[in-house]
């Protein structure tokens, strides 16, 4: 049946604030809240719908903000990195040679323009929670992921102690990578002469990583989602409010970049291209050698400011209750009247984000900046 | 090959043949025929399910919902029943013409933006007459219509009246703001405007929504009560003025230094400075942020629904929350859809209308 059970979730979408502007400092003096921090410490009796961290409802409310907070940086991780991909893909398609593949990256273009990204996460989930199966018949992929309208099972790596080693291998790999790099560079720089760079790095890595295994025998363990009643038991998952918001905030600002990606390949003067292919270097490899690090130059400080956007559109995850940082403030502001405190952490929150995502970027644009004599 | 050199000449047209043109346009490269070929799939697989979800499988305006129950596709008499209700919501059914001739007042409004001859102060009577006769109108309680209290404001007027009167009343606000952060003679100004900006700009619109809901009737004094409404009014405007000014002031900062000591010589005073020279140039380089800054809040007024204002994504949750329609969300999204679509389009259009014409 097309059309499950509907809706369940929605109802938290009309979100009736419980006072409707009837107190002031003065009356809440009178019944005896002080303004203060204190709060925090008490128990936030309150579920979460998912959490990186262990939480219960007895935890505190320090405690639930800090998983609203860890749940917005997660979104922000997966949807930054799901925007660049589809930006970048899409620019490059819409300002190339292809006739159909640019009136596909116009249309998409005009949707993500045009369209409220609340009224695109609001269709999307409800294709979703209406469109997938219930968990008990969920859809079954290659017997490990299983796809339902309340989550996505996936399966998970059992983590053992030993990993720590591996994990450590890893770290020591990739110093030595970039260090191999810079020195390949200055030799390149001195001698003229190219060190393979893409063997080693790739092979030293499975080496790395095969060698440290085999020594302190480190046990690699999937943990498979297995279904039992109404639920999985074993493996992770993703709540369908978590893939909803994913897809819908990479897909606006993916939509964004496209845009950005084109000014900034537009921007490279057609004499570098065509000099580029005077010296035979294959349209792709053009693509990626000369037009994108120059291209990527002018992009940079627009595509700062979208995903300072992307992460303050985050919030709209209240809509659908995913459990972010603006949707548990919403709860702990309804139970413990507390807004001045609590809006003003969230907010500082928020703006603490956007530096440090800001000087990342600055620092990221300093770094890639053509040093000019 | 010398695509620099200026050249009075026409290039030189090469014609295709079918082939050649599918070759050359779509197989150019093998990165390109790659994409052709993910393209096509896409859209062997997207149209034939789009197509017969709006059409094929449908049911027709004639239907009726037992019709709609067996069929797979939308179901378009939906629409017709809930129209009035996605519309206008809880708005007093035999009232709800007062509710649309005060969104066709805020439309022609808007409306009056279009015409190219902008007069500051014919515009300023214009919009404040409208915004009274759009609140008589909405509210009533005098010269003989019904009172309608602000709870039952629902869908489009709420939704033009929060868009349109926010972004109008947060433009000036923005000028104060980019003109209070462009200069260097009042410290004080500068630190608080620059702190304002900072601060709006940092943090997301859902938060200055709460904060106008929770924390303005905190600041009030004891005895006034704030409709949520105009809280809600009052902190878009707030959102919407910070990011017009910064709008603005990069407009501000591509004027040379010299326009403004000519117009000190001229012994103008600095508002005369302001409105006469320093404005009229700063729009005229601003103009694309500022479209961009326009249809931006446009979208973004919907972020209302969350904070409890029924806009129209709250009244068709309404039109499907009927225990009779409930699977027809996605019909209801699609009717709220398209008219998010077509007032956009006229904005992106005027946009290139002025840039074209300004350039």
């Amino acid at each position: 049946m097309w059309y499950g059970q509907a809706n369940y979730s929605l109802t938290c979408l009309v979100h009736c604030p419980n006072i409707q502007g009837r107190c002031s400092l003065n009356t809440l003096a009178a019944v005896g809240i002080r303004p203060g921090f204190g709060f925090l410490g008490g128990e936030a009796g309150f579920d979460v719908n998912e959490s990186l961290i262990a939480y219960s409802a007895s935890d505190s409310y320090a405690r639930v903000l800090l998983v609203g907070f860890l749940n917005t940086v997660e979104l922000s991780i997966v949807c930054i990195v799901g925007s660049t991909i589809i930006g970048t893909v899409m620019g490059i398609i819409r300002s190339g040679n292809n006739w159909i593949g640019i009136r596909l990256a116009m249309a998409y273009v005009e949707v993500c323009r045009n369209l409220p990204k609340l009224l695109i996460l609001l269709a999307i989930f409800i294709v979703m929670v209406n469109g997938l199966p219930v968990v008990r018949q969920a859809w079954d992929l290659f017997g490990c992921v299983y796809i339902s309208n309340r989550a996505f099972y996936f399966p998970k790596l059992i983590w053992d102690d030993r990993m720590q080693f591996v994990l450590a291998g890893i770290a020591i790999w990739f110093l030595s990578a970039i260090f191999w790099q810079r020195h390949a560079k200055r030799y390149q720089e001195r001698t003229g002469q190219r060190l393979p760079q893409v063997l080693p790095i790739c092979g030293a890595f499975i080496a790395v990583v095969l060698g440290i295994s085999a020594i302190f025998n480190v046990p690699y363990q999937l943990s498979i989602p297995v279904q039992i009643g109404f639920d999985f038991e074993g493996g992770s998952w993703l709540s369908v409010q978590f893939v909803a918001l994913a897809i819908t905030l990479s897909i606006y600002h993916g939509g964004q970049i496209t845009e950005l990606v084109r000014g900034g390949i537009q921007s490279v003067s057609q004499g570098q291209i065509e000099a580029s292919a005077a010296l035979g270097l294959k349209p792709l490899l053009t693509t990626r050698l000369v037009v994108l690090p120059l291209a990527l130059r002018m992009i940079i400080p627009p595509i700062g400011n979208q995903y300072l956007n992307l992460v303050k559109n985050t919030s709209i995850a209240l809509a659908i209750g995913y459990s972010d940082l603006v949707s548990v403030m919403s709860t702990s502001i309804n139970q413990t009247f507390r807004p001045i405190e609590l809006m003003s952490i969230t907010m500082m929150t928020y703006l603490a984000i956007s530096l440090v995502v800001t000087s990342l970027l600055n620092w990221f644009n300093a770094h890639v900046k053509i040093v000019e004599n | 090959m010398t695509s620099s050199e200026k050249s009075t000449e026409k290039p030189l047209q090469i014609k295709f043949g079918f082939f050649r043109w599918i070759h050359h346009n779509l197989f150019g490269s093998f990165f390109d025929g790659v994409v052709t070929i993910c393209v096509l799939l896409f859209l062997v697989w997207f149209i034939p399910i789009a197509v017969s979800w709006l059409f094929i499988d449908a049911v027709g305006f004639s239907g009726n919902e037992a019709l709609c129950r067996s069929a797979d596709g939308a179901c378009w008499p939906f629409m017709q029943e809930k129209a009035r209700l996605i519309l206008f919501g809880t708005y007093p059914y035999n009232q709800q013409w007062r509710a649309a001739l005060a969104s066709f007042i805020v439309i022609g409004l808007v409306g009056t933006l279009m015409s190219n001859r902008l007069k500051v102060k014919p515009m300023l009577i214009l919009w404040v007459g409208g915004a009274a006769l759009f609140v008589l109108l909405m509210l009533g309680g005098t010269i003989g219509l019904q009172m309608v209290q602000t709870v039952s404001w629902n869908g489009l007027p709420v939704f033009l009246l929060l868009a349109v009167f926010s972004l109008a009343a947060a433009f000036p606000l923005g000028i104060l703001l980019a003109l209070g952060r462009f200069q260097n003679d009042h410290f004080l100004i500068r630190s608080v405007t620059i702190a304002y900006i900072e601060l709006i700009r940092g943090v997301p619109l859902l938060t200055v929504l709460f904060m106008g809901l929770f924390v303005f009737p905190l600041i009030l004094p004891q005895g006034f009560v704030i409709e949520p409404l105009i809280a809600v009014l009052v902190a878009l405007m707030i959102f919407h003025a910070a990011y017009f000014a910064e709008d603005i002031r990069g407009g501000l900062q591509t004027l040379s230094s010299g326009q403004f000591d000519a117009a000190d010589s001229l012994g103008f005073s600095y508002w005369q400075k302001v409105r006469l020279i320093i404005l009229p140039q700063a729009f005229k380089s601003s103009l694309p942020a500022i479209f961009n800054t326009l249809i931006g809040a446009y979208k973004d007024t919907s972020l209302v629904v969350i904070v409890g204002i029924h806009d129209m994504l709250s009244t068709a949750k309404m039109a499907y929350s009927d225990p009779g329609w409930q699977r027809y969300g996605l019909e209801a999204y699609f009717f709220v859809g398209v008219w998010y679509l077509w007032p956009q389009h006229s904005m992106t259009a005027k946009a290139s209308w002025f840039q074209t014409s300004l350039a």
